[in-house]
């Protein structure tokens, strides 16, 4: 018990003689408020060293009305002892109270109307209400209703006794020491070193502290942070770029069709803008209509030049790579973008209009399928995902084509990101003879597959205790 | 993306082998299996796979990986004697037409489904929603050649498929359900297509719906194809698809004389290709023999030639074959993606982060310095949010989507203290205090750019702190701003500023004025401030690819 308050050991001191007393007379004996005696008292009590009983009373008092009516009787009483037998209703009207009083006169049955006649009934013996108004006290039938009326007020009077337990007695009589306790060192205490004589105050760790959030980075961003650092190791230059690009950038360089399906395959948001097509467009042309200079056949008929004019939020990253490597056309390169892109796509907790997606791309001499092979296994590796296999893919700008698939326990196969080798219908427009390894994944999905998110909404429209609470260092599962 | 069902019985009895090798085989030729069911499974092919499109195709190329049939197939073509006539005057309307004599046809429930099935998968991989072509298959015993494919008024009138009654043309478009959702396709034209037989009996109306009489079904032994489109090349990789999948299923190929030129031509197209090229794109050390028996097993053919080259027949139903290289991908997918050794190349470079990703990196340390939670709110918006909410004017930077899914995603932000705004309303019953910070990239014109912005709600939040922490993340971003009087409506006049740099206003803090603090359903005072980043030491002069 040595970690008693001050408070509650002067409160036991004073306590001890009086054996009981109430808050006032233990309040005024400690030289304190009431309402500081009894919290203090509570915290005895809480220790078993005192006992506390509380009481309540109720007691009433009239209100000015209330005065008025217990002096010259209630309205109805008043009207009542105005007139002999019967009365007509246009004279009792006229009854300074009548707006009041006639409602309760027939309420309590005390007259009787008929075809304009109040009659006395002679029932009128004084009612509970009467009886309550002449001494209002607690537990009186009448009190309610004169409260309804705003005849009388309510008070609670709540009255504490304060006693002390045999502990409590033990207590004192080892004897307590009634030094000031010391919550925050002062300056003075440090320097003067009075602190060494001073009763510290000690604090119970059973109790869980104050709750702080410390200012971070976004859970999410702190993931596409790791993929980053992962990919700059590796030697990887960051690219950036515009978010609204033209479909000739977008699509159209990418060999993809002007009318074929796969550009559905990423429902894409237009906006009202042209774009002119840029030097050099008539390479991408060729290839379309016939291949060009290359053993493809292209996709055959009449490319539009006005199609791929059309302005559109980029829907993937895979235009900064080859504007990369028009503008880097010396081997060896190795860039990657990490960026957000949009889908035309209702929200719902797997989709969501945008996302962040990472594109990598590699052009060297001698490099090949084998090796895009290579890097998608140490990329994977690298992101903890131990298990990596491959199956073709298809995409209109790579041949060969991969997706590559991870183990998770719980999920098993997991498909993550499509890769391929740039086709040369993608490059060869540009003067590009070197083969360019290429791949993508959408971050958001390796995020939720990391930070246990169900629902892929939560990253952009955040409950932000979820934020506070994610931790900045996790634990992998 | 196509799926396409596979019945187990038909699969089984196409191939020769069980349902469960070929479903584990499957995926290694380029698939994914949907789901499974007692007695068929559900297959996504990709786009440029249209062979695989029907069971027939499936079991023709699972002959070949797993061993039981390599080899180009031969699909021989003897004349029939029909003949077909265009009307000039399609030209401008739908011009070409495929066709072909389908012999000795036996189709089971499963293999009608499979060809329906098929019909509508090339549809839409091939024919675009039937713009570039479309594909009408057609009991030929019921009808007379010769057949003319011509352009006929619209009041013609016949019974289409699955209907009781004549209609004409222009009443199909209007009341069939096929002629509801194609109507685009013709309505148009003063005249429609049409084809006939020698009796003036309607066969089709393409691209429409095909007419009730001729109508394929379990009694059918000899089919009329005809595939019409705006598109030569759609055309006759139709015919091809349909033809061949038919021929796997036992049926026999006759080709038409469309206006005196036999249709269609299934013989397959010689491509010469380098060994030592497919060698150094794949990665993998095989020598001439070995490719050829790899690609047999895709069913090509293959011969080695005397120069390090192949000579590879690629089937007329192949039509993703574009390119040497599409050649060599199948060589690799007969290899097996697992069998590939994967290795690194020593290619040695240096790493090096974006410059605008440093810049935003280094705001991110400062704003969480200073206590703020970092938020990743979307660039899609509204006006409302952006510009109504805040009692700001709409700028004329503003774009907006062309065809919004919602008003939620209609225009793209030019500004993202809206949007923490937005992430205060969502938080609304979140303990106190909120501090919020988001960075990230904006949009004028069509210029991407990027932004910063924190706001801190509590009931103590003022001008002061809004005023102290701008200054604060200034100072520490190597800034020497001066602060002027702001009269940005957003904020409550008298407790707001703007931040000039080099005389250039490029920010603004301040006490969010209380009438935003209504629109967004908060009920504690804000303060907030919003930088552009392009002021910030280290930004690059040129953003884009560096």
């Amino acid at each position: 018990m040595a970690d008693l308050t001050l408070n509650e050991k002067r409160l036991l001191v004073a306590l001890a003689p009086m054996g009981e007393g109430s808050a006032a007379a233990l309040a005024a004996a400690l030289g304190t408020t009431e309402e500081a005696a009894v919290q203090h008292a509570h915290l005895c009590a809480d220790r078993g060293l005192a006992a506390v009983t509380r009481t309540s009373a109720k007691t009433y008092s009239l209100t000015p009305e209330g005065t008025e009516y217990r002096e010259h009787g209630l309205p109805e009483r008043q009207i009542l002892d105005s007139f002999e037998g019967s009365i007509s209703m246009k004279d009792l009207q006229g009854h300074p109270l009548s707006r009041i009083g006639i409602g309760w006169l027939r309420k309590k049955g005390w007259i009787a109307i008929t075809k304009g006649v109040a009659e006395k009934t002679g029932e009128a013996a004084p009612g509970e209400d009467e009886v309550a108004l002449a001494d209002p006290k607690e537990g009186m039938p009448g009190i309610a209703e004169l409260l309804k009326r705003n005849l009388v007020e309510e008070h609670e009077e709540v009255a504490y006794r304060i006693a002390i337990t045999p502990e409590g007695r033990a207590l004192v009589a080892a004897g307590l020491d009634l030094v000031e306790e010391t919550g925050t060192l002062t300056r003075e205490q440090i320097l003067d070193g009075s602190w060494r004589t001073a009763n510290l105050r000690k604090y119970s760790l059973s109790t869980p502290p104050k709750r702080v959030w410390p200012g971070k980075s976004h859970p999410y961003q702190r993931i596409i942070d790791e993929v980053k650092r992962i990919l700059l190791d590796m030697g990887f230059v960051e690219m950036q770029g515009e978010i609204v690009l033209s479909a000739f950038w977008d699509f159209d360089a990418l060999f993809q069709p002007q009318d074929h399906p796969a550009r559905e395959m990423q429902d894409t948001f237009y906006l009202d803008m042209k774009e002119p097509l840029p030097a050099g467009y008539e390479g991408v042309r060729d290839m379309h209509e016939h291949g060009g200079t290359t053993s493809s056949t292209g996709w055959g008929g009449v490319w539009s030049t006005e199609v791929p004019q059309q302005c559109v939020l980029r829907t993937h990253t895979t235009p900064f790579s080859i504007r990369y490597l028009i503008d880097h056309p010396e081997p060896p390169v190795k860039a990657f973008a990490l960026g957000r892109v949009y889908r035309r796509e209702a929200i719902d907790p797997t989709h969501t209009p945008e996302f962040e997606q990472l594109e990598g791309i590699v052009m060297d001499e001698d490099v090949s399928f084998r090796h895009l092979l290579g890097y998608l296994k140490e990329f994977y590796g690298r992101m903890g995902f131990e298990n990596v296999r491959f199956r073709p893919g298809y995409f209109p700008y790579t041949e060969p084509s991969v997706e590559p698939e991870v183990w998770v326990d719980g999920l098993g196969w997991v498909e993550l990101g499509g890769a391929g080798i740039f086709r040369e219908e993608v490059t060869a427009p540009w003067g590009i003879e070197t083969p360019v390894l290429a791949w993508g994944l959408g971050i958001s999905r390796v995020a939720m597959l990391k930070l246990g998110l169900k629902d892929l909404r939560q990253l952009y429209r955040s409950d932000i205790d979820w934020i506070r609470e994610s931790p900045v260092i996790r634990k992998e599962e | 993306m196509a799926i396409i069902s596979l019945n187990y019985a038909y699969l089984e009895r196409l191939t020769g082998t069980d349902r469960k090798t070929i479903l584990e085989r499957l995926p290694m030729i380029g698939s994914d299996i949907e789901r499974t069911f007692d007695d068929h499974v559900d297959v996504e092919f990709f786009p440029d796979r249209v062979d695989l499109y029907s069971t027939e195709g499936v079991a023709r190329a699972m002959r070949g990986f797993l061993g039981i049939e390599e080899g180009l197939p031969e699909y021989p073509v003897t004349p029939s004697g029909i003949s077909f006539t265009v009307d000039p005057a399609l030209r401008q309307i739908r011009p070409y037409l495929g066709s072909a004599v389908i012999r000795n046809v036996r189709l089971d429930e499963a293999g009608i489904e499979s060809l329906m099935g098929l019909q509508e998968s090339l549809h839409w991989a091939i024919g675009r929603g039937r713009r570039k072509v479309a594909i009408g298959v057609h009991d030929l015993d019921r009808v007379r050649p010769p057949f003319r494919y011509l352009a006929a008024p619209r009041d013609r009138r016949f019974v289409p498929l699955d209907f009781q009654e004549e209609l004409s043309m222009e009443e199909i478009l209007e009341r069939h359900p096929k002629g509801r959702d194609y109507a685009h396709l013709v309505d148009a034209f003063d005249r429609f297509p049409l084809i006939v037989d020698a009796d003036e009996n309607v066969l089709s109306f393409p691209p429409i719906i095909n007419g009730e009489l001729t109508k394929v079904t379990t009694e059918t032994r000899n089919i009329l194809l005809d595939c019409t489109g705006t598109d030569p090349k759609s055309v006759r990789m139709a015919a091809h698809i349909i033809c061949t999948a038919l021929a796997e299923a036992g049926a026999t190929i006759e080709s038409v004389d469309i206006d005196g030129t036999p249709y269609p031509d299934l013989s397959p197209v010689e491509r010469i290709v380098s060994v030592d090229t497919c060698r150094r794109l794949i990665g993998i050390d095989i020598d001439a023999e070995e490719m050829a028996a790899l690609l047999r097993k895709m069913r090509f053919g293959a011969e080695p030639l005397p120069d390090g080259k192949l000579r590879v027949l690629v089937p007329p139903y192949r039509a993703d074959i574009m390119h040497d290289w599409d050649i060599f991908e199948d060589v690799a997918v007969a290899y097996g993606f697992d069998n590939i050794d994967a290795a690194l190349p020593q290619t040695f470079t240096t790493g090096k982060e974006h410059p605008i990703a440093v810049v935003e990196r280094q705001v991110r340390s400062i704003l969480t310095g200073l206590g703020y939670l970092e938020v990743m709110p979307f660039t899609l918006t509204s006006e409302r949010v952006l510009y109504g909410q805040m009692r700001r004017e709409t700028s004329p930077d503003l774009l907006r989507v062309s065809k919004p899914i919602s008003e939620d995603q209609s225009v793209v932000r030019t500004e993202i203290l809206p949007l923490l705004m937005e992430i205060l309303e969502i938080n609304c019953h979140r303990e106190l205090p909120q501090r919020l910070f988001a960075t990230g990239d904006i949009i004028r014109g069509v210029k991407t750019m990027q932004s910063v912005a924190a706001v801190s709600i509590h009931p103590g939040a003022d001008f002061s702190e809004a005023y102290a922490m701008m200054d604060a993340f200034c100072r520490e971003c190597g800034l020497s701003p001066e602060f002027v009087e702001s009269a940005d409506p957003a904020f409550i006049e008298g407790r707001r500023g703007d931040v000039l740099v080099d005389g250039k206003k490029v920010g603004v803090f301040g006490e969010v004025h209380p009438e935003v603090l209504v629109a967004f359903s908060l009920e504690h005072p804000v303060a907030a401030l919003e930088l552009d980043l392009r002021a910030v030491p280290g930004y690059p002069a040129r953003p884009g690819t560096p």
